[in-house]
C-alpha cells in the first residue's frame, strides 16, 4: 500500500489559498501528491491532455477569472474519461441553493474554505481518507456527496 | 294595494278611454230602447181609448135606434125611423173599425164576435118590433113578448160592451205598470253608470297630469343632467360623440372639439374633419379600427393621439357601444376622453419605480458583494493568525500572546458579523419561487443544522405536526433554524432549554393581530421558549436591523438574526411578531399566507 | 555470436499480467509494480483461473496475510450491516473478533494501519451508504431504514448522515432526483 499515492489538482487563483492547500497536504503525510493550477482554463488544458494522469480528486475554487469553477464542473462532468475522479468544490462561501446546484452539476464533495489551518488540514485529511474509501471498497460513487 | 298598482300601471288610462266609450255607447243604447218602449206604449194608450170610443159609439148607434124606432113606435112617424134605419151601417163601420183595433188580441176578438151576435139579434128583434107597428097588429101579448125580449138582449150588450172596456183598460193598467216598473229602475242605474264613468275619467284625468308633471320634472332633470354632462365632460376631458349606423351620420359633443383644442361646434362632424387632428403615426392604426368599428358595431378600448394647433401632443381613449334608439335605429354612442395627465402621472411612476428598483437592487448587490468579497481577507487573516499560533506563539512574549488573542477575537467577530450580513442580503432576492414543501421536514433539517449546539444545551424541541405549505424551502428553514438558535442563545442558565413548536390554521379576520392581512386564512406557527425572554416593549425593536438588548460581552449577537427571520417572513407575505416575559421565555409567532 | 538484450522487467511482466487478463475479461488496473487492482470483484473461480493462468511463467500471486484479514473484515462489516435486520445484535467488537479469532485490538489497529480509518468509522461509513442506496433505489422512508439498520431513533440515522455526510437525507434525496432529471 506504500505506493498507493492519491493525486490531488487544485485550481485556485488565489495564491495565498493555494499555498495553505499544498503547506496542509505537506503536513498531513499521506502519500498524496498535489498539483495545481492557476485558472480553471489552464486546469482545462492540462486535463484534455491524451497522455495525462487523471488525479483522483480535483479541487476547484468558483471564483476564477476567465473559467469559473461552475464552468470548469459542467465541462469536465460532460467527458465520461473523468466518470471516476471526484471533484470537489473549494470555496470561500455560498448559500444552501448554490451548494445544492453544484452538487446537482456533479460536484461530489463541497467544501467552505475554514478560517483555520488545523480545520484546513482535519478537511483535507476526511475527503482523501473518505475519498479512498469509495475507490478501495467499490462503493457507488454516484451516491458519494460529502459537504464539509 | 293591487288598486294602486293598477292605477300606475301604464296601461291604466288606455283602459279608463276603452270603458268609458263602451259605458256611453251602453247608455245610448239603454236610452233608445225607453224612448221606443214610451211612444210604444203611448200608441197603446190612444188605441185602447180609440178602442172604447167606437164600443162606446156602438151603444150609443144603438141607443139612437131604439130611441127612433120608440118614436115611430107612439108616432107611427116614419120620420123616427131615419135615425133606426141609419145605425146599421154606421154600426157596420165601428164594427169594423174595432176589428181592425182589436186585431192582435185575440180574446177582444171572440168578444167582438159574440158582440156581433147579440147586436144582429138586437137588429132582428128592431125589425121584428118595426114590422108589427106597421102592420099595427100588436097582439097585445105576442108584441109584449118580442119588446121584452129587445130589452133584455140590449142589456146583454150593454153587459158585453162594459166587460170588453173593463178588459181593454186592464190591460191598458198593465202594460203600464211594466212600463213604469221599468221607468222607475233605468234612471238609478243610468245615473249610477255616468257616476262611474265620471269616476273612471276622473281617475284617468288624474293620472295624466300627474304623468305630464313627472314629465315636466324627468325633463327638467334631463335639463340639469345635460348641463352637468357638458361640465363633466369639460373638468374630466372626455367628450361624447355617437354614429348613426345607417345615415353614417357622426354628431359630436361640444368637448369633443374641446379635446382637439378646437372652440365648440367649429368644424362639421364628420371623419375626415376628425381625422386631420389625429397624430400621423396614429392615423393608420385608428383609421383600421373605424374601419372595424363600423363593421363590428363596437368599439373596444382604443389610445391614440392628437395633435392640437399649438403642436402640443395629446393622449386619448374611446370606447362605444350600440345602442337601438326610441324609433328602432341602431347608433353607437362613443365617449373620447383625454389621458394625457394620466400617462404623464403613469410614466412618472414608472420611472421613479425603475429608479427605485435600480436603487435596491444595487444596494442589495453591494450589500452581498461586501460581505462575500471581505470574507476572503478576513479568512487568509484568520488563517494565518492560525498559523502562527501554532508554528510561532511560543516565540512570543506574554503580552504579544494576549494582543494574538484579542485579534483572534476581534476577528471572529468581524467573521460572524460577515457571515449574517450576507445571509441577509441573500434573503433580499425576491425572485425566488414558492414550492409546495414539507414544513416537518425542513424543521427537522434545521434541528439537524443546529445538532450540536441543541445536544450540548441538552435542549429539548417538542413539534407538533405541520401541514404542507407553499413557501421558498431555503428561507423557512433558515428561519426555524435562526429562531431554534435564538432560543439556544438566549437561554436561562438555571434550567435545560424547552423549546415548543405549535401550529394552528386561523382566519385573518378572527386573529386581532392580522389587520393588515392580505389572504383569508394564515398558518400560524408559534415558537415559545423558556429562556431568559425580554421586555415586551422592546418586541417590536429586536426585529430592527444591528438593534440588541444585551452587551456583546454577555451574549455575542450581531442583531442580524432576527432581522433576516423578519425578511423571510416578508418575502412571503406574513407576519412575525415576538412576545416576552422578562426570565420566563419568549414567543415568537408567525403567520404565512395560507394560499 | 553474442546479442546483449536489455529488458525492462517491469514491462514484460506486466505485458504479460495485461494480456492474461485481457484473454480472461477481468477488468482491471495496475497500480504499481508487482501490484494488480481489479475493478470488479472476482468470483473465486475467475480468480483460480487468473492463478493457474499465470503459473507457466512463474508469476505467483503474493497476497499480503493482512490485506487478507483486513479484506476479511470489511467482509463480515458489510454483511452485519446489509443483514442487520437478521443477525444477532451483539456489539460489532465481539462479532468480529469471535468471527476472525483475534483481538479486537489487534484487528482495529491492523484495520487504520492498513485502511487509514477506524472500524467503527467504516461501519457508520457502511451504514450511512447502505442508507443512501434505500433511500434512492427501495423508496423507503428514514423511519423504515432507521428500524431496518437498528439505529435507536430516526433522529439517530439522520444525525449520524448528516454529520458523515454534511447534508441532511432530504437534501441527498433532492439533489439525486434533480441529477437524475437534468441528466434525462
Amino acid at each position: 500500500m506504500a505506493d498507493d499515492y492519491t493525486h490531488i489538482i487544485l485550481a485556485d487563483d488565489d495564491e495565498d489559498d493555494r499555498m495553505f492547500f499544498t503547506e496542509a497536504f505537506e503536513e498531513l503525510k499521506m502519500n498524496t501528491s498535489v498539483r495545481t493550477f492557476n485558472d480553471g482554463v489552464y486546469l482545462l488544458d492540462h486535463l484534455m491532455k491524451n497522455e495525462v494522469v487523471i488525479p483522483h480528486i480535483l479541487f476547484l475554487d468558483l471564483n476564477m477569472p476567465r473559467m469559473s469553477g461552475i464552468e470548469c464542473l459542467v465541462e469536465i462532468r460532460q467527458n465520461s474519461r473523468f466518470k471516476d475522479m471526484a471533484i470537489a468544490i473549494y470555496s470561500t462561501s455560498a448559500s444552501e441553493e448554490d451548494i445544492e446546484s453544484t452538487f446537482i452539476k456533479g460536484a461530489n464533495i463541497y467544501i467552505k474554505k475554514p478560517s483555520d489551518f488545523k480545520k484546513l488540514k482535519k478537511m483535507l485529511s476526511n475527503v482523501v481518507t473518505i475519498n479512498w474509501q469509495y475507490q478501495t471498497n467499490g462503493l457507488n460513487r454516484d451516491n458519494f456527496l460529502l459537504r464539509l | 294595494m293591487p288598486l294602486k298598482s293598477i292605477y300606475r300601471a301604464p296601461w291604466f288610462v288606455k283602459v279608463v278611454f276603452v270603458v268609458s266609450l263602451f259605458i256611453v255607447f251602453f247608455i245610448a243604447g239603454v236610452s233608445y230602447k225607453h224612448i221606443t218602449d214610451l211612444s210604444k206604449s203611448q200608441e197603446l194608450v190612444v188605441q185602447t181609448y180609440k178602442v172604447n170610443v167606437e164600443l162606446e159609439q156602438i151603444l150609443s148607434y144603438l141607443k139612437d135606434a131604439e130611441t127612433g124606432q120608440r118614436g115611430y113606435f107612439i108616432t107611427q112617424d116614419s120620420l123616427y125611423l131615419q135615425p133606426f134605419l141609419e145605425s146599421r151601417s154606421k154600426i157596420n163601420n165601428s164594427f169594423a173599425e174595432l176589428k181592425s183595433l182589436t186585431k192582435d188580441n185575440p180574446v177582444q176578438q171572440k168578444n167582438l164576435k159574440e158582440l156581433n151576435v147579440l147586436i144582429e139579434n138586437r137588429l132582428e128583434n128592431f125589425d121584428l118590433v118595426s114590422a108589427y107597428t106597421a102592420n099595427d097588429e100588436h097582439t097585445e101579448l105576442q108584441f109584449k113578448m118580442i119588446f121584452l125580449n129587445g130589452k133584455n138582449i140590449m142589456d146583454s150588450i150593454r153587459v158585453k160592451l162594459n166587460g170588453m172596456i173593463a178588459l181593454e183598460e186592464k190591460i191598458l193598467k198593465e202594460r203600464q205598470d211594466v212600463y213604469k216598473s221599468d221607468m222607475k229602475f233605468t234612471p238609478v242605474f243610468l245615473y249610477s253608470l255616468i257616476v262611474l264613468t265620471l269616476l273612471l275619467m276622473y281617475a284617468a284625468y288624474a293620472k295624466i297630469s300627474s304623468n305630464v308633471d313627472k314629465l315636466k320634472r324627468s325633463n327638467q332633470r334631463l335639463e340639469i343632467f345635460k348641463e352637468a354632462t357638458k361640465q363633466s365632460e369639460i373638468i374630466n376631458k372626455h367628450g361624447s360623440w355617437r354614429w348613426e349606423v345607417e345615415e353614417d351620420k357622426f354628431h359630436f359633443s361640444d368637448n369633443l372639439f374641446r379635446l382637439l383644442g378646437e372652440k365648440p361646434q367649429s368644424f362639421d362632424h364628420t371623419l375626415e374633419n376628425f381625422m386631420r387632428y389625429v397624430h400621423p403615426e396614429d392615423i393608420d392604426k385608428l383609421s383600421a379600427q373605424v374601419e372595424q368599428m363600423k363593421e363590428d358595431q363596437e368599439l373596444p378600448f382604443i389610445y391614440y393621439r392628437v395633435v392640437h394647433a399649438d403642436g402640443s401632443v395629446h393622449y386619448l381613449k374611446a370606447y362605444g357601444r350600440s345602442t337601438v334608439n326610441a324609433e328602432g335605429r341602431v347608433q353607437l354612442l362613443g365617449t373620447t376622453t383625454d389621458i394625457t395627465d394620466e400617462i404623464d402621472h403613469f410614466n412618472t411612476l414608472e420611472q421613479r419605480n425603475q429608479e427605485l428598483e435600480l436603487n435596491n437592487k444595487e444596494l442589495a448587490a453591494f450589500n452581498y458583494v461586501a460581505s462575500h468579497d471581505l470574507q476572503e481577507p478576513l479568512r487568509k487573516i484568520q488563517t494565518f493568525l492560525s498559523r502562527l499560533e501554532e508554528k510561532e506563539l511560543e516565540k512570543f512574549s506574554e503580552s504579544g500572546k494576549t494582543y494574538m488573542a484579542r485579534i483572534n477575537v476581534a476577528a471572529t467577530r468581524m467573521r460572524s458579523l460577515i457571515d449574517d450580513l450576507l445571509q441577509y442580503s441573500r434573503t433580499n432576492k425576491s425572485d425566488e419561487v414558492l414550492v409546495e414543501t414539507t414544513i416537518d421536514s425542513l424543521i427537522e433539517d434545521a434541528q439537524q443544522d443546529l445538532a450540536e449546539s441543541i445536544v450540548a444545551e441538552d435542549a429539548s424541541i417538542k413539534v407538533d405536526r405541520l401541514p404542507q405549505m407553499k413557501v421558498i424551502p431555503f428561507q423557512i428553514q433558515q428561519l426555524f433554524s435562526n429562531l431554534i438558535s435564538n432560543s439556544l442563545k438566549y437561554r436561562s442558565k438555571g434550567r435545560k432549554p424547552e423549546i415548543h413548536i405549535s401550529y394552528l390554521k386561523v382566519l385573518a379576520s378572527a386573529d386581532e393581530r392580522l389587520n393588515n392581512a392580505q389572504s383569508d386564512f394564515y398558518h400560524r406557527i408559534t415558537f415559545s421558549d423558556n429562556g431568559i425572554g425580554f421586555d415586551q416593549e422592546y418586541a417590536e425593536k429586536i426585529f430592527v436591523l444591528f438593534s440588541r438588548l444585551h452587551n456583546k460581552d454577555e451574549y455575542s449577537g450581531t442583531g442580524i438574526g432576527l432581522s433576516i427571520c423578519r425578511k423571510i417572513v416578508d418575502n412571503h407575505g406574513g407576519f412575525i411578531f415576538a412576545a416576552g416575559v422578562p426570565n420566563k421565555g419568549a414567543t415568537f409567532t408567525i403567520y404565512l399566507p395560507v394560499s | 555470436m553474442k546479442l546483449f538484450i536489455k529488458f525492462d522487467f517491469q514491462a514484460v511482466c506486466n505485458s504479460v499480467l495485461e494480456e492474461r487478463l485481457q484473454a480472461l475479461g477481468i477488468a482491471y488496473k495496475i497500480v504499481g509494480f508487482g501490484e494488480v487492482e481489479f475493478l470488479q470483484k472476482l468470483s473465486e473461480e475467475k480468480k483460480h483461473e487468473f492463478v493457474e493462468a499465470l503459473q507457466p511463467y512463474h508469476i505467483e500471486i503474493v497476497e499480503d496475510q493482512k490485506s487478507i484479514l483486513v479484506q476479511k473484515m470489511k467482509d463480515v462489516i458489510i454483511d452485519m450491516v446489509y443483514n442487520a435486520d437478521t443477525e444477532v445484535h451483539v456489539k460489532s467488537s465481539v462479532y468480529l473478533s469471535e468471527k476472525l479469532g483475534h483481538s479486537y485490538g489487534y484487528l482495529a489497529n491492523l484495520f487504520s494501519e492498513v485502511t487509514y480509518t477506524s472500524i467503527e468509522n467504516f461501519i457508520i461509513l457502511q451504514k450511512i451508504e447502505y442508507t443512501k442506496h434505500l433511500i434512492i433505489h427501495e423508496n423507503l422512508s428514514l423511519t423504515e431504514i432507521a428500524f431496518k439498520l437498528n439505529y435507536s431513533s430516526v433522529a439517530h440515522l439522520s444525525t449520524q448522515f448528516k454529520k458523515t455526510t454534511g447534508i441532511t437525507p432530504s437534501a441527498f434525496q433532492r439533489i439525486i432526483e434533480k441529477r437524475r432529471q437534468q441528466q434525462n
